[in-house]
Parts: structure tokens; C-alpha cells; sequence
């Protein structure tokens, strides 16, 4: 009792201070650093890039008219025979800022201006100039973190546009990705549009992605073709964030 | 009044507190940035690691291990906790500790960049030895980056880290290590 009690005496403090420590900062690490992004937008505020919302629509529109078109057209051709069309994009998106990058270099994330209270929710699909960015994985009141497709970890089931041949894509940083076919034998060459297919489960099909760069017809197991993304990945500075509508019946949103 | 403020324990004990803790919010908060001159390929300097070296140099090898827990933790809550920060903290942490610098190395700018550049190296490692590990532990297909693509990677984020991290270190280490040596390191864990 009494050595404990001198022990006490000595290191009582400090060892309240540790725990103390580690106690707050696995706060900060359940609650996924709220506290420090929300801080961080009130200090970025003032140095977010000036855009007006109709701005960034009509650069968008423009930019994404090209792929847009060969997409419709070869969609259009589909659609006869389908009923159940689905209207690819929904009307009302949100502008958000981006307002930080990753926190470490491992991970090919984006953090935006606009968070709950804007309306954005787990799940939503962000598209920039050009194209699709990626999805939103973790929302704070006034903040979200993005997930772009150029990471690693961030799979996307896409098809070519042209010849309807189906793969998925992962990321390869920056603003190259790697899309692996289904089939042995795709039709594809460099220079089609690539864009998202219907058996991706986290994002609606037909968002424009990219472009074909190069392929590998001989790479095993699954021939490859390197892909361009056509939204610019390394200089975001103002994205769209749409609601999903498959982030209702899709339960993997774990977000690692 | 700074001063007499200074000038009781329970004041300067409160001082190094707000000290420590807004330096390591003001890391925290440039983490997210990437301003010209502070990247290259894509990368940014690593702040908390030169926090924890700051931080861990003139300490024992229990405080640099409680310093990278902490911002560990952190980090992992403002990206991914899969694969963790924690580890490679604690590490650079541990081994900036034993390093004895006093003993060895004079020069303080210098070294210090030294030591950064080497745990930068460290901590990217670990992270990628973590990945590989997570690649193999998985059997889902193409869910995680095949191990080629890590470890390529691996070199590329190691370098830039590295270089960036050991570049911008006396930006944080010279202003805390300036106030630690002024009030002469006291008793506080």
C-alpha cells in the first residue's frame, strides 16, 4: 500500500497526462478528426477559390460533351430494347470547394467544403470538370471526404463506351487507372471513352470516367488497358457532388 | 505580466501545454494543404513525423512513444485507420529516443534533418510492409493494390517524403526545440 502510494505520489500526474493523452486523442480518431477538419474549413475559408456555381456548371457541360455524346449514342442504341431506363445523373447537384488533400500519401483523398448540413451525404458521387472524381466516404456537419477513383483501393466497375465490353478499373494514382476485362478478347483500342458500367455497385452506370491510353492484350490473368481519367485529378479545385441513387441498397460503405 | 506568469509553475506548466498542443493542431491543420514548394509528385512533407522527432529527440524512449500513439491515432481518424499510423509513429518515436543525439551529433540543423530523412523512410516502410501484409490477408480479387504496385510506389513516396520532410523539418523543430530549452524541460510527461 505505501509503495503504491509513493509511486502515486511521484507519477500520479504524469500518469494522468498520459491517459489523458491517449484518452483524447482516440476522441479525435473515433469521431474520424472532426474537430481538426472542421477548424481547418473555418481557417480555408477565406482562401477558397472564387467560382460562381454557373461558372462551374457550364465548364463541366462543356468539357463533358464529347464523351457525353458517344456515351448517349451508344447507350441510345441499347435503350430500344430496354424499358427500365434509368436517367444516369441526377439534376440537382451541389458545388463544393475542395479545400484539402490527403492527409498522408498513402491514400488518394480529397476533403471538401460542404458536409451535412449542405446536404451531402455518405455514398454521394463527386464529379469534377470533366468527368467522375469519386465518391464521398465520411461527412462531417460541414466537411466530407472524398475517396477518388484514382486510389488504389477505389474499384469501379466501367465499360467501354464503343463496343459495350465490360472490366473494372483501379486506380493507379494520379490521374491514371488500370482497367481489367471480363472478356479474354475485348474490343477496345486507344482513344475509346470509358465510362461507368451497370454492375458497379457504388456508382449509377454511364458517367463519363476517361479515356483509353494504351492496351495490353497479353497481360494474364486478364487483359489491361491503361486509362486516362479525363476529370484532373491533381488539381481539383471546385466538384459536384450528386446524391446516389445505389447508396440505398448497397451496405458497403465501411469507408477504409 | 507574461513573465511573472512565467515565472510560477502552474503558469509555465500550462504555457507548455498550449505549446505543445497548438504546435501540434498547427501540424495538423497544414497536413491537408499542399502549397507550392511544399510537394513534390504529388506528396507533402510528413509534419506529425517531424513533430514526433522534435518532440522525441531530447526525451525518453516512453515519451516518444506516447507522442507517436497519440498523433497516431490522430492521423489515422483524418484519413484511414486500415492500415494504421499508430505503428510507424511509435516507432520513429522509439528509435529517434535511443538515438542519443547529444552524444553523437553536434550540429543541430543538420542533424535533425539527418534523423527525419531516415525515420521518413522508416515510417513509409512500415506503412507499405502493412499494405503488403492486408494484400495477402485478403482473398478478395484486386481489392487491395497487388503487391508490385506497393512497393513501386513505396519507393516513390519514401523519396519525396523524405527529402520534403527532412527540407521543412527546422521550420517546426526550431521554434519548440527554442521553447523546450527555455524552460529547461520541466517535469512534465
Amino acid at each position: 500500500m505505501y509503495i503504491l502510494r509513493r509511486w502515486w505520489d511521484r507519477h500520479g500526474i504524469r500518469a494522468g497526462i498520459v491517459c489523458l493523452v491517449i484518452a483524447a486523442a482516440w476522441g479525435v480518431r473515433q469521431n474520424q478528426g472532426l474537430f481538426v477538419v472542421e477548424i481547418y474549413q473555418r481557417l480555408s475559408r477565406p482562401f477558397e477559390p472564387e467560382y460562381t456555381q454557373a461558372e462551374i456548371e457550364e465548364n463541366a457541360a462543356v468539357l463533358e460533351l464529347q464523351q457525353r455524346l458517344i456515351e448517349l449514342e451508344n447507350q441510345n442504341q441499347q435503350l430500344q430494347q430496354l424499358l427500365d431506363y434509368v436517367k444516369t445523373r441526377p439534376d440537382q447537384g451541389i458545388a463544393a470547394p475542395v479545400i484539402g488533400r490527403s492527409a498522408d500519401h498513402w491514400w488518394q483523398q480529397v476533403t471538401i467544403g460542404r458536409g451535412r448540413r449542405q446536404g451531402i451525404q455518405v455514398g454521394a458521387i463527386v464529379s469534377g470538370t470533366g468527368g467522375l472524381v469519386g465518391r464521398v466516404i465520411q461527412v462531417t456537419p460541414n466537411t466530407s471526404r472524398v475517396l477518388l477513383i484514382s486510389d488504389p483501393t477505389s474499384q469501379v466497375g466501367v465499360t467501354i463506351s464503343r463496343s459495350r465490353h465490360m472490366g473494372y478499373m483501379r486506380g493507379q494514382a494520379e490521374n491514371r487507372a488500370v482497367m481489367e476485362f471480363f472478356d479474354k478478347v475485348p474490343d477496345v483500342r486507344a482513344g475509346d471513352i470509358v465510362s461507368t458500367s451497370s454492375f458497379s455497385q457504388l456508382f449509377p452506370p454511364g458517367l463519363p470516367v476517361g479515356r483509353v491510353e494504351s492496351v495490353n492484350l497479353n497481360k494474364s490473368p486478364a487483359p489491361e488497358a491503361v486509362i486516362e481519367l479525363s476529370a484532373p485529378i491533381s488539381h481539383l479545385e471546385w466538384v459536384m457532388v450528386f446524391p446516389n441513387p445505389k447508396v440505398v441498397d448497397s451496405e458497403v460503405f465501411s469507408g477504409n | 505580466m507574461l513573465d511573472s506568469f512565467q515565472e510560477s509553475p502552474y503558469g509555465q506548466l500550462l504555457l507548455n501545454w498550449a505549446v505543445v498542443i497548438g504546435s501540434v493542431l498547427l501540424c495538423l491543420l497544414v497536413l491537408p494543404t499542399r502549397f507550392p514548394g511544399m510537394e513534390l509528385l504529388g506528396v507533402g512533407p510528413n509534419w506529425l513525423l517531424i513533430w514526433v522527432v522534435a518532440w522525441s529527440v531530447n526525451r525518453t524512449v516512453f515519451q516518444g512513444a506516447i507522442a507517436g500513439l497519440a498523433l497516431g491515432l490522430i492521423q489515422d481518424g483524418m484519413t484511414s485507420a486500415h492500415p494504421t499510423h499508430v505503428l510507424s509513429l511509435v516507432v520513429a518515436g522509439v528509435l529517434t529516443a535511443r538515438l542519443q543525439k547529444q552524444r553523437y551529433v553536434k550540429e543541430d540543423f543538420i542533424s535533425i534533418a539527418l534523423i527525419v530523412f531516415g525515420m521518413a523512410v522508416v515510417t513509409e516502410t512500415i506503412t507499405a510492409i502493412q499494405f503488403s501484409w492486408q494484400g495477402i490477408g485478403s482473398n478478395t480479387l484486386g481489392a487491395y493494390p497487388t503487391l508490385g504496385e506497393i512497393w513501386v510506389y513505396h519507393q516513390r513516396i519514401a523519396l519525396s517524403s523524405a527529402i520534403l520532410s527532412s527540407l521543412w523539418a527546422p521550420v517546426v523543430y526550431y521554434p519548440l526545440n527554442r521553447w523546450w530549452e527555455r524552460i529547461k524541460l520541466p517535469d512534465s510527461a
